[in-house]
């Protein structure tokens, strides 16, 4: 059951290896999540290197804290949370959140967005990391991963209100970000 | 249709090769430090922390108890000498008492007055009994402790007494008869006089 005889353990196999110290089975689930999670670390990151720190301290942190997983949910989402959350720790210790007043959510319809499904995940994910920070965390946060705002307050340290309405401004920004692309393809035609 | 969220979700990108380096470098040196440094530094840290906790409580506890120890014995040896000073003072006025009794009863109250402190509490006499315990008595049976002491014979001082009530009852008109303490008296020294 090691990572040169080509044999793929189980979940709870790699579990039970990290536990253990076993520096194979370490290198497996690394193999196993890491290009996952590097792809969650770029959506919360402000550019690549911050990306690169996230994902060694997620890992770490994953490693240690494997005794703590209980199999309530996939062991995937375990670890998804880890680095989300690792994600917004390391935001917080570079920049503070944008003190924004509250206001009503603005009603930017989800269909002013379907113009990205049109477009390749690398392309989408191009537009979200043209979002602010702050904005781009709420935004991953509730419509990416399904995080009710509530949720989100509560790991951010916002009010709920915030979080709405830094969704209703990243969602704005997006829908020009969206608009100013269209047009400029336009023009280049 | 909203595919982009689906597509973002499960979006994969391999990260740098060299991360999993410094990831497999940070681990070893959590482990090193696991194994050798870390553990055997708290081990070292708890284990010395309990012993001076032992000694610190091993140390304070005997300072304490030498402590309470002298404290209590000092306390004892103290109470002792003012007990024995106490006694021996009293019984000195006591002897003095006794003999200005016996010698002249009239200086009785001036000795008594001459210390007014220990006088009110000399309504009883200390003296000290066999096995040197302080015993209270009354001052009128202070003839009766002295009868028990060598340096005062008790004889010659009841004898003056018997002498003295057998001289009243001699010179009263009461008639004596063999069934009253007054015709044995008489019985008594018709029999000293015959002899």
């Amino acid at each position: 059951m090691t990572a040169q005889s080509n044999h793929i353990p189980s979940e709870s196999d790699l579990i039970k290896g990290c536990i253990d110290a076993d520096p194979q089975m370490q290198r497996l689930l690394y193999d196993r999540f890491s290009s996952m999670m590097y792809a969650v670390c770029l959506r919360y990151s402000e550019n690549t290197e911050d990306a690169n720190d996230v994902l060694q301290e997620g890992f770490i942190k994953v490693y240690k804290s494997l005794h703590k997983f209980r199999a309530e949910g996939s062991f995937e989402g375990w670890i998804r949370r880890i680095f989300i959350n690792t994600s917004i720790e390391h935001y917080r210790k570079k920049v503070k959140l944008y003190h924004v007043t509250e206001v009503q959510e603005n009603t930017i319809e989800d269909d002013s967005l379907d113009a990205l499904d049109s477009l390749a995940a690398k392309d989408i994910m191009n537009i979200i990391n043209e979002l602010s920070p702050g904005y781009k965390q709420v935004f991953n946060m509730h419509v990416i991963e399904g995080y009710s705002h509530k949720e989100i307050a509560d790991m951010l340290g916002i009010t709920e209100g915030t979080s709405k309405s830094q969704l209703a401004r990243a969602k704005g920004v997006l829908k020009k970000i969206i608009e100013t692309r269209v047009e400029n393809s336009k023009k280049s035609r | 249709m909203q595919d982009f969220k689906n597509k973002l979700y499960n979006y994969e990108t391999p990260p740098p090769e060299e991360t999993w380096d410094h990831i497999a470098e940070e681990l070893q040196n959590e482990k090193v430090i696991n194994l050798h440094t870390h553990k055997k530094s708290k081990f070292l840290f708890y284990g010395a922390t309990a012993a001076a906790s032992v000694v610190i409580i091993f140390v304070g506890s005997l300072f304490f108890k030498k402590n309470k120890e002298s404290k209590s014995t000092a306390n004892i040896v103290s109470t002792h000498e003012l007990l024995a000073e106490k006694i021996k003072d009293s019984i000195n006025l006591n002897q003095k008492i006794l003999e200005s009794i016996i010698h002249n009863p009239q200086e009785k109250k001036e000795i008594i007055s001459k210390n007014p402190t220990q006088n009110t509490s000399k309504k009883y006499l200390t003296v000290a009994n066999p096995e040197g315990q302080p015993v209270k008595i009354s001052p009128k049976v202070a003839t009766l402790i002295i009868s028990a002491d060598n340096e005062f014979p008790p004889r010659p001082v009841w004898n003056k007494k018997i002498n003295k009530w057998q001289k009243i009852m001699l010179a009263s008109t009461i008639s004596p008869t063999s069934v009253n303490f007054i015709d044995l008296i008489q019985l008594a020294a018709n029999s000293e006089n015959i002899e």
